[in-house]
């Protein structure tokens, strides 16, 4: 095996110098200067509901649009959610829905919420098209709605916001050794770069462990659904509800495994968004009972 | 040559079996299952069987059958996790292999979902909703798959590490993995994104935690890795690429008057590192609270 003249190992996480060590690995050390910056502040919306779910785990769709409406309405400032809509997408718009498909998917009740209300804002039905997988044609996609699960993933620590457009590589494998670092930069092809309008992440019943193949002893019913702009914080608000969620399961601590280093380069590499949560304002509405945040 | 005939019933109670079964090889896994098939192809997957049951309800009840390699490939996947409820499927267990640094269970239950080793065989069975009676018919699958096949001891290498009931460093035989690949190493105990000891489908590792009782503290925890190389040539390539990409700057030094010039101990960020080289293994204990329990910990490490 070659040994890259940077290596990211355990020892720059307790350090706290990932982030330059990572910068020194994907560019070499020269193509660092310039690239790595602070970020400015994001927002992470939060909003839970205990009724959103029954014990069956039956997703109630009306508790799920009000959910949605108020996600919206944080996000843009307008709380009637056609006009909400419309600050993020024209007539004119053809619009991607960007869900997980496998092992813990999106819930369909907040795809056919979502659909349902764009067309009511306007956008033609035939405008609103699922845009996860390979063969997607992007070009005619003029903006992305991500719509990822919360789940950790055993190659990338967390299997989320950043890693959801994989697919749009078209080689997902190359992402899985050491590159999953540069995952961040799938966000930036020029196919994809600049499309998306809005980050809503299912977390209804998240995943803590073993993703993205379920096991149900670590999926728990959060009743939440996030939302916000910047993909990169909100993979770091998920992060540390996992997090906490793990530590909850085991009475101690239990680390992530692997750190997500793809985090980490979205934000110091690809300037993607903030994954500092001090630089995180993290909205919460509703439910706060287990709100790990 | 382990047998890979396995026919289950059209029914189990109320659930009925949809058609035949899915197959899925190397070609096809990550259609399947998308990032976890690196998991499977690290343990010398071979192929896997997905049966579907459905209920009245509609509910879904999804067998997976993985035929693997050898048997200790499917051992191994089922030591990533020994959380859940023990369950027999097939013989009660014993402890053929004399080690007791790892829990002797075969099968795992948990909310609808049953994990299994039998023989060459990796079992998942889970149902979508852990309903009244669902934990009886997934142990009947279960019984299904795994009778009349064997149940070979664990793997060789469990043998290289040495419990000590008089020791204040005790194992944790719950967190105790076998494993070949770095992914894997990685979502165990993360060392570094690159795969920098050379693991791979060639290598064989254990991942043993031992804890230590603290007053007035949580319990201190650290972890003994062991690692068989081929050959002894590419156990010293190893522990140069390893010491090359983790220590870097060597602070460490051979452990004074031991006459061990094999063993090294190194401070670094999270405590002491103990290195032993010996023939082709090679030995490393992390995060030792000061250098007597690293070498109190390489020395389980028998070779």
């Amino acid at each position: 095996m070659k040994i890259r003249k940077s290596v990211v190992t355990r020892r720059d996480f307790i350090r706290g110098t990932v982030g330059a060590t990572l910068g020194a690995t994907l560019f070499g050390a020269e193509g660092l200067q310039g690239i790595v910056r602070t970020n400015g502040r994001s927002k992470v919306f939060i909003v839970r509901d205990r009724a959103v779910m029954d014990a069956s785990q039956n997703v109630d769709k009306d508790v799920l649009k009000s959910m949605l409406q108020k996600i919206l309405a944080g996000v843009t400032g307008e709380n009637d959610m056609k006009a909400a809509w419309r600050t993020l997408f024209g007539p004119g718009d053809v619009v991607g829905l960007v869900p997980t498909p496998l092992m813990n998917p999106t819930h369909d009740e907040l795809i056919e919420i979502i659909t349902d209300s764009l067309v009511e804002a306007g956008i033609p039905a035939g405008n609103i098209r699922n845009a996860q997988g390979r063969s997607v044609d992007l070009e005619s996609i003029t903006a992305l709605i991500c719509l990822p699960g919360l789940k950790a993933h055993w190659l990338t620590g967390i299997g989320t916001v950043i890693k959801n457009y994989i697919l749009y590589s078209g080689a997902p494998r190359n992402y899985h050794y050491q590159d999953s670092a540069k995952l961040g930069e799938i966000w930036l092809l020029p196919r994809v770069k600049g499309k998306t309008k809005l980050i809503l992440v299912d977390a209804l019943h998240p995943v803590c462990d073993k993703g993205p193949q379920f096991d149900p002893r670590y999926r728990w019913p959060y009743y939440g659904l996030m939302g916000g702009t910047d993909p990169v914080a909100l993979d770091a608000v998920g992060l540390k509800i996992i997090q906490a969620k793990r530590d909850e399961l085991r009475g101690e601590p239990w680390p992530i495994s692997p750190p997500a280093l793809c985090v980490e380069a979205a934000d110091k590499v690809y300037q993607l968004g903030t994954s500092d949560l001090k630089n995180i304002d993290i909205k919460t509405i509703g439910w706060t009972e287990g709100a790990l945040v | 040559m382990p047998s890979d005939k396995i026919i289950l019933p059209d029914a189990v109670g109320e659930w009925r079996l949809e058609g035949p079964p899915r197959r899925i090889d190397e070609t096809n896994i990550f259609e399947y299952m998308n990032g976890g098939g690196e998991l499977y192809l690290s343990y010398h997957f071979g192929r896997l069987l997905v049966y579907e049951y459905k209920d009245r309800e509609d509910n879904d009840l999804l067998v997976e059958i993985y035929f693997m390699k050898e048997s200790r490939d499917a051992f191994g996947l089922l030591s990533l996790d020994w959380g859940g409820e023990a369950v027999v499927l097939n013989a009660p267990e014993d402890d053929r292999s004399g080690t007791s640094v790892v829990p002797p269970r075969r099968a795992l239950y948990g909310q609808g979902l049953l994990r299994a080793w039998s023989d060459n065989v990796y079992v998942r069975i889970i149902a979508s909703r852990d309903k009244p009676g669902v934990k009886d018919v997934i142990l009947r699958l279960g019984k299904t798959i795994a009778a009349g096949r064997s149940d070979p001891p664990r793997p060789e290498l469990f043998k290289a590490v040495r419990p000590a009931e008089d020791s204040p460093w005790q194992i944790r035989k719950d967190r105790t993995a076998y494993f070949y690949s770095h992914l894997v190493l990685n979502s165990l105990y993360y060392l570094s994104h690159e795969n920098i000891l050379n693991l791979g489908a060639d290598t064989e590792a254990v991942l043993v935690t031992f804890e230590k009782e603290q007053v007035g503290e949580a319990k201190r925890a650290v972890r003994l890795l062991v690692i068989a190389y081929p050959d002894r040539d590419h156990a010293s390539k190893a522990w140069e690429d390893f010491s090359a990409a983790y220590l870097p700057d060597r602070k460490g030094r051979a452990i004074p008057g031991s006459g061990k010039e094999n063993q090294g101990l190194f401070s670094i960020e999270d405590g002491w590192l103990g290195t032993k080289l010996v023939s082709r293994h090679l030995a490393l204990a992390f995060e030792c609270p000061d250098p007597e329990s690293a070498r109190e910990i390489l020395s389980r490490s028998l070779f």
